[in-house]
């Protein structure tokens, strides 16, 4: 079975492989990097994925290569594991990534699925035990930003003022118990629940099951069904609910810090970028990100309109 | 909540219906839908490239039409998550790995339909044929394709909604068309393009399924006639 499976698949793969080639579209090979041999800064191929933080990042990264002259092809794709091996090929040219979340991939994919985790809440430390794993695979990692977009916990605002409270050590320090509202798998995980009981010492009650960020969670919140939330750094939407993040003062979220992963050979053959990125990683912060998703999310605008606005505000274009 | 002034009505609401999405996201729109329509007729016309000689080849023994009937339909059970990531290493993030998925589905249903089309040619018409002094390949070329014309198209039919339906998946690649917006949209709860996407699927559908009945009229006149 599994070999008729595979013959089958490679011989009319073969086949239709000819057949499309042939009657296929018009830029079947042309992706990847390819030095100026027409006196122009040549093509980049810009990775991601397809969500709208990601979505943004790249449409910054080519507002920014198309200023400096590239030709520039965007291709989101559905999962790191998907863009990743063509970043290592030189088939994708550079991808805003995050830097714990690279890290985790590549340290897996070197040290296989038990390997111990080499990213914290120490993005230098972090970005120290990345370098080795990506120089291996051919990718090179600019200095990551210090903005972030990591998980984080919130309360109301009118709750935090009453108790005085900015960071989650505050939050334990009332010793009050806390229902938490956060996907199921937040439970016993270092980042959420374990975390959160262990390393903080909150007395957790219950995990109500509510989505990531969702609108429901902040509802939850605000209407005191639970009182504490999860979603990310870079929630925009917060301010606007009357909710506020309190600061993970201990460190249990890794460091997911926005880093340009670039092909070492096009890098390479591209010196002048590392500034451009180097500029671009400096003057993003976490605001910056939260905002431009909530014009991305709430208002509909378009990541492009989105980024070089950014872009221009920031001096960068 | 206090959005910024000029923000429509629909996006703030997030309606399913919102006319203002539809010309703020034209180009968008008429992008992904060029890229969905050539990628479902290259995928379907490679597909039915490789149909016919494979047809041709099952139609020759009982074992040999088992065998290859059994293997394309092997090929449709193979999840599209799968078959992409197969694909991947070998020909990355370009359009050939959409269209060679796309193509090997189709091929379950081509195939069964080319073959079923060429068995279904009388015997006395081939006997006919052959009786004036047709070669196989005129036999082939004048007798019995134009013949089963009416079932291959019919299977051309499924074979394309299906493809424009399974094409959204390509979006794993960044070359999906439709799907590409339908993925980000169902992240970000962007029900307007949701719907506009889904619509322009389906609108695709029809147009191309209309096509092939008008295009098989046209290439089979006798069957109008025959009424």
């Amino acid at each position: 079975m599994q070999i008729l499976r595979a013959l089958g698949l490679a011989t009319a793969g073969a086949v239709l492989l000819t057949t499309a080639a042939c009657g296929g579209g018009d830029d079947l090979e042309d992706a990847g990097s390819s030095p100026s041999a027409d006196g122009g800064q040549g093509t980049v191929v810009v990775g991601g994925q397809n969500f709208t933080e990601s979505q943004i990042m790249a449409a910054i990264y080519q507002a920014l290569l198309e200023d400096a002259g590239y030709q520039v092809q965007t291709k989101l794709v559905t999962t790191r594991d998907v863009y990743l091996p063509e970043l290592s090929k030189g088939n994708v040219d550079i991808v805003p990534d995050y830097l714990a979340g690279i890290t985790d991939f590549l340290n897996t994919q070197a040290n296989g699925p038990d390997a111990d985790l080499v990213s914290s809440n120490d993005p230098e430390k972090t970005l120290a035990a990345l370098e080795p794993l990506a120089e291996d695979q051919g990718i090179s990692i600019l200095p990551p930003s210090d903005a972030t977009d990591q998980n984080a916990f919130f309360v109301t605002q009118e709750f935090a003022d009453q108790n005085d409270l900015t960071t989650l050590s505050d939050l334990a320090a009332l010793g009050q118990p806390i229902k938490l509202g956060a996907p199921p798998d937040c439970q016993g995980r270092a980042d959420c629940e374990g975390g959160l009981t262990k390393v903080y010492g909150l007395d957790i009650t219950e995990i109500v099951p509510l989505d990531f960020a969702s609108a429901q969670v902040k509802d939850a919140v605000k209407n005191g069904e639970v009182q504490l939330g999860e979603t990310g750094t870079t929630d925009g939407t917060l301010q606007d609910l009357g909710l506020v993040l309190l600061e993970d003062d201990k460190g249990i979220q890794p460091a997911q810090n926005l880093t340009p992963a670039v092909n070492s050979d096009f890098l390479a053959e591209n010196p002048d970028l590392e500034d451009t990125f180097n500029q671009l990683s400096d003057a993003l912060t976490t605001e910056d990100l939260a905002a431009m998703n909530v014009q991305v999310d709430l208002e509909r605008k378009k990541p492009a309109d989105v980024a070089q606005q950014f872009l221009e505000d920031k001096g960068l274009l | 909540m206090a959005l910024v002034d000029g923000v429509a009505q629909c996006y703030v609401d997030n309606d399913w219906i919102c006319g203002r999405y539809w010309t703020d996201y034209r180009p968008e729109l008429t992008d992904a839908t060029v890229e969905h329509l050539w990628i479902t007729v290259v995928s379907v016309v490679a597909g039915l490239v490789v149909a016919v000689p494979l047809a041709l080849l099952a139609r020759r023994n009982a074992t040999v039409e088992s065998a290859v009937v059994g293997a394309t339909t092997i090929i449709y059970t193979i999840p599209s998550l799968a078959l992409f990531s197969l694909l991947l290493p070998l020909t990355g993030l370009s359009p050939t790995t959409v269209i060679i998925g796309l193509g090997l589905y189709s091929l379950t249903i081509l195939v069964r339909n080319v073959l079923a089309g060429l068995q279904g040619v009388p015997d006395e018409i081939r006997e006919a044929a052959r009786g004036i002094g047709y070669s196989p390949t005129q036999l082939l070329l004048r007798v019995e394709l134009p013949l089963a014309l009416p079932v291959i198209v019919a299977g051309l039919r499924i074979a394309t909604v299906s493809t424009v339906a399974l094409a959204t998946i390509g979006s794993i690649v960044s070359y999906g068309g439709l799907g590409n917006l339908l993925l980000l949209a169902v992240g970000n709860q962007f029900k307007a393009q949701i719907f506009a996407a889904s619509v322009l699927c389906v609108a695709l559908a029809g147009v191309l399924d209309l096509a092939l009945v008008v295009l098989q009229q046209l290439l089979t006149p006798w069957t109008r006639h025959a009424r």
